[in-house]
């Protein structure tokens, strides 16, 4: 029913996102072309500037997107989510950096040295929405919240997901760089890019939210490093060279670089944006790992149902779980091997259940 | 006077051929002192008023305009004078060097109106490169003084060049092409925004201390950067633009910066985060090759370079460094052209200019009629002045003799051989078959008669067969 709901406003939540990126696209384009036509002319086309999309109509779609987001992760926390720790899934955590991403685009709308931005964030937002919409209703996974350290993993997500936002936002400017910086070297006319935040605003918003990104990411690796020495065996025995660290410590690294790039010359202009961008995927290669990869769980749950050695009885206990159901329909690992399978409803009935 | 135009442009020779037939300011006085050795002075006052009629030498005007773009001489003469097309064609020869057969396959020629129309256009900005530009006007009027000094412009050239500085002025201005003008700063201005947040951090760097330099500095100052440098190859000129924009490092001075050594280009390419170059140097002063050396020392810190000079200050590959943002003149108006309405204002331009010099040669038209008529007034009257005194004459012996009866007779006679001896040159004419070795065009003279006189087309057979009028020699007494 939860997950019902979840999938069902998260849908709406991308559509309306969808419809906002579009606005933003078409809003720019008439502002561009208005701006070309309006430098000579006093007498600009009323019927024109009807047509443009309205800036107030925007602002509230986003705020709408953003409120929504924000209303369905507090929505989750009450229903799904134990005690204080808002981040039960993916979902949520995907939720969290939509509602923020929300927030700054309207920031953003409201600051007219970064026109344009919203053009870029504003299909993020819907990207990460629609991904959302994936973790919610196809990779289902609660987050092995009964660890040893609920405090050092809480710390771990909210560190995780906001330097992702950071990250996301220096990939957004990113994009942005490449494309302004197109524009330049191509000459096109300055009356049409007006509207369009300088190259200096965006080398500026690139490092200082790769800053937010690398500080909000270094509390993220150092609690996740944290939480394997309590659970060295999470990741199995060599953790620190497995994809998912590696990865994660490189995006690290790439950050470390894009955020001192006024230092570290050598990256300067193009190659910080596309640094800002790469690091940002391989942000999202370790999502898909996390996402993708085998649940981690412990011997301790797997035993637990390898006494009952029934798949029917454990269904039926799944059921009585809250988010049973779901995972029984949808995920696939159901029909993998029933050793995989054990493990991952162990895992899940645990998780709902008292025990 | 007729109009003559002789003109090498970019339109009609590559630019090898324009640098080598261009006469820069330090030759041209001894051109022009050629040109009125060989056509003579035009400074001698109303050569048209001169009652020399025909052919006459020493009167030939002439100005000189030669830009980077053009090489092109303004010439006025008398109708059937020197120096026609072909000679002008052979002088250029002479003072350029070059070959008479190139110079002949890339020059263009006009007459009469189109040529001033021509003038007209160029000075407008509407011949040049980057169509609209206000620059030429500069050199127009440059070239007019410098024929002024030289005493080779007359009346009918001062009235053409004061009328075309004039008029373009006012055409550039009720077209609106003067306000598109001077975008093509402020065109440079609006990309830096593109680059740049704000001015007040940035250096900014403008090399040669010519007019497009200074324009655009002055531009630039306008948003307050943090430092302004004027560099030049001769520091005096470099240091008096530094004055006349207020550079200075004292804090009383308008903005900060000041002049700097040629020797210095290189920390100061370091040093800016905008560099505007306008210098009039032949070879690219700013290289792919120099300027890659200074990126590492620059730190890759984006550099915004705006070539303004033609030929070119910075080689083109320059523009494809990493961090290195280059846009020249035309890029800037090629964005320029982009603007919506231009073209409509400078079709306005164009036909406020086509009038101007319509109206121009119209005037001249009309003065030179006005001469035309005082001559044959003065002729006339002097025909006219013979004949009063021989009537006189023979009045005053009837007069005496008493013979007051013939008087009336005698006025008839006057007035004969004054209508005679008025019509006998140009009937004579029309008797004619040929008149130094030239056709006579008969029928032209007989219709222009009958226009002239209101005569209606008769039949000979119908009226009386009149004989030309004897001559007026033969008549006389």
């Amino acid at each position: 029913m939860i997950q019902t709901l979840t999938n069902l406003s998260l849908v709406l939540l991308t559509l309306l996102s969808a419809a906002a990126s579009v606005l933003a696209v078409a809003r720019l384009r008439q502002t561009m072309a208005l701006a070309m036509q309006a430098s000579h002319a006093s007498e600009s086309d009323d019927n024109d500037l009807l047509r443009r999309p309205n800036k107030r109509l925007l602002n509230t779609l986003v705020a709408l997107i953003g409120l929504g987001a924000a209303g369905l992760l507090m929505y989750r926390w009450l229903a799904v989510g134990d005690g204080w720790n808002p981040l039960s899934a993916h979902v949520d955590g995907l939720l969290l950096i939509a509602s923020l991403l929300a927030g700054v685009g309207l920031y953003i709308q409201s600051r007219p040295r970064l026109g344009g931005l919203a053009v870029f964030l504003l299909p993020l937002l819907t990207l990460i929405l629609a991904w959302a919409i994936c973790a919610s209703a196809w990779t289902y996974r609660p987050f092995h919240l009964d660890s040893l350290s609920p405090v050092w993993t809480a710390v771990h997500l909210a560190g995780v997901y906001l330097g992702t936002l950071g990250c996301a936002l220096a990939a957004a400017a990113g994009v942005m760089y490449l494309v302004v910086q197109g524009q330049l070297k191509a000459k096109r006319n300055p009356r049409g890019l007006l509207r369009l935040a300088s190259l200096e605003s965006l080398e500026r918003l690139i490092t200082r939210s790769a800053t937010l990104g690398f500080a909000l990411l270094t509390v993220g690796l150092i609690s996740g490093v944290v939480i394997l020495q309590y659970e060295g065996d999470l990741l199995g025995p060599g953790w620190w060279y497995s994809p998912k660290v590696l990865a994660a410590f490189s995006a690290w690294l790439v950050y470390a670089v894009v955020m001192n790039v006024r230092y570290a010359t050598a990256f300067r202009g193009r190659r910080a944006a596309w640094l800002a961008i790469g690091g940002f995927v391989l942000l999202l290669v370790v999502y898909g790992i996390v996402t993708s990869g085998p649940a981690t769980t412990t011997d301790r749950l797997e035993v637990g149902f390898e006494d009952s050695r029934d798949l029917a009885g454990a269904a039926a206990a799944a059921n009585s779980s809250l988010n049973a159901e779901v995972f029984l329909i949808n995920h696939p690992a159901v029909a993998g091997p029933v050793e995989s399978r054990l493990r991952h409803f162990s895992l899940d009935v645990l998780r709902g259940g008292p025990a | 006077m007729r109009f003559l135009l002789l003109g090498i442009n970019h339109r009609t020779a590559p630019v090898e051929l324009r640098e080598s037939l261009a006469i820069n300011a330090e030759r041209l006085p001894a051109v022009l002192a050629a040109f009125r050795d060989r056509f003579g002075g035009g400074d001698e006052s109303e050569s048209g008023a001169a009652p020399s009629g025909g052919r006459s030498v020493g009167s030939g005007e002439c100005v000189l305009l030669s830009t980077c773009n053009r090489t092109e001489l303004y010439v006025a003469r008398p109708s059937h004078a020197e120096p026609t097309i072909d000679t002008l064609r052979r002088f250029l020869a002479e003072q350029t060097g070059a070959s008479l057969d190139l110079i002949t396959a890339s020059s263009i020629h006009r007459e009469q109106q189109p040529a001033v129309h021509h003038l007209f256009r160029v000075t407008a900005g509407l011949d040049a490169m980057a169509v609209g530009e206000t620059q030429v006007i500069g050199q127009v009027r440059r070239a007019y003084d410098a024929a002024q000094q030289a005493g080779t412009v007359g009346p009918s050239l001062n009235r053409v060049f004061q009328s075309a500085l004039r008029e373009v002025k006012q055409a550039h201005q009720q077209s609106g092409v003067a306000a598109l003008q001077q975008s093509v700063s402020s065109m440079a201005v609006e990309f830096a925004g593109n680059l740049f947040e704000s001015f007040t951090d940035k250096t900014v760097a403008g090399l040669g201390a010519g007019e497009i330099t200074k324009a655009t500095l002055q531009r630039m100052l306008a948003k307050s950067p943090g430092k302004t440098w004027v560099v030049n190859r001769t520091p005096a000129a470099g240091l008096a633009l530094a004055d006349t924009l207020g550079l200075g490092l004292e804090k009383e001075a308008a903005h900060h910066g000041g002049a700097r050594p040629w020797e210095e280009l290189d920390e100061v390419l370091v040093e800016s985060d905008i560099v505007l170059t306008g210098t009039a140097a032949a070879e690219p002063v700013i290289t792919a090759e120099r300027f890659k050396k200074l990126l590492r020392r620059r730190r890759n810190r984006p550099v915004f370079l705006i070539d303004l000079a033609v030929p070119r200050d910075v080689e083109p590959a320059v523009g494809s460094l990493p961090n290195v943002y280059l846009y020249n003149i035309d890029d800037l108006n090629a964005a320029l052209a982009d603007v919506p309405r231009r073209r409509e204002k400078i079709d306005r331009c164009e036909a406020m200019v086509r009038d101007a010099a319509e109206r121009c040669v119209g005037a001249a038209q009309h003065q030179d009629l006005g001469v035309l008529v005082r001559q044959l007034r003065s002729k006339l009257l002097a025909i006219g002045d013979d004949e009063r005194a021989r009537t006189q004459r023979k009045m005053q012996t009837l007069h005496d003799a008493g013979q007051y009866d013939k008087i009336e007779g005698l006025l008839d006679e006057h007035t004969h051989r004054l209508i005679n001896k008025v019509l006998h040159l140009p009937l004579s004419q029309l008797d004619k078959k040929k008149r130094g070795g030239e056709e006579v065009p008969t029928n032209f003279y007989a219709a222009a008669l009958r226009r002239l006189f209101d005569l209606d087309d008769v039949s000979a057979t119908t009226a009386d067969p009149e004989p030309l009028p004897p001559s007026p020699a033969a008549n006389d007494e």
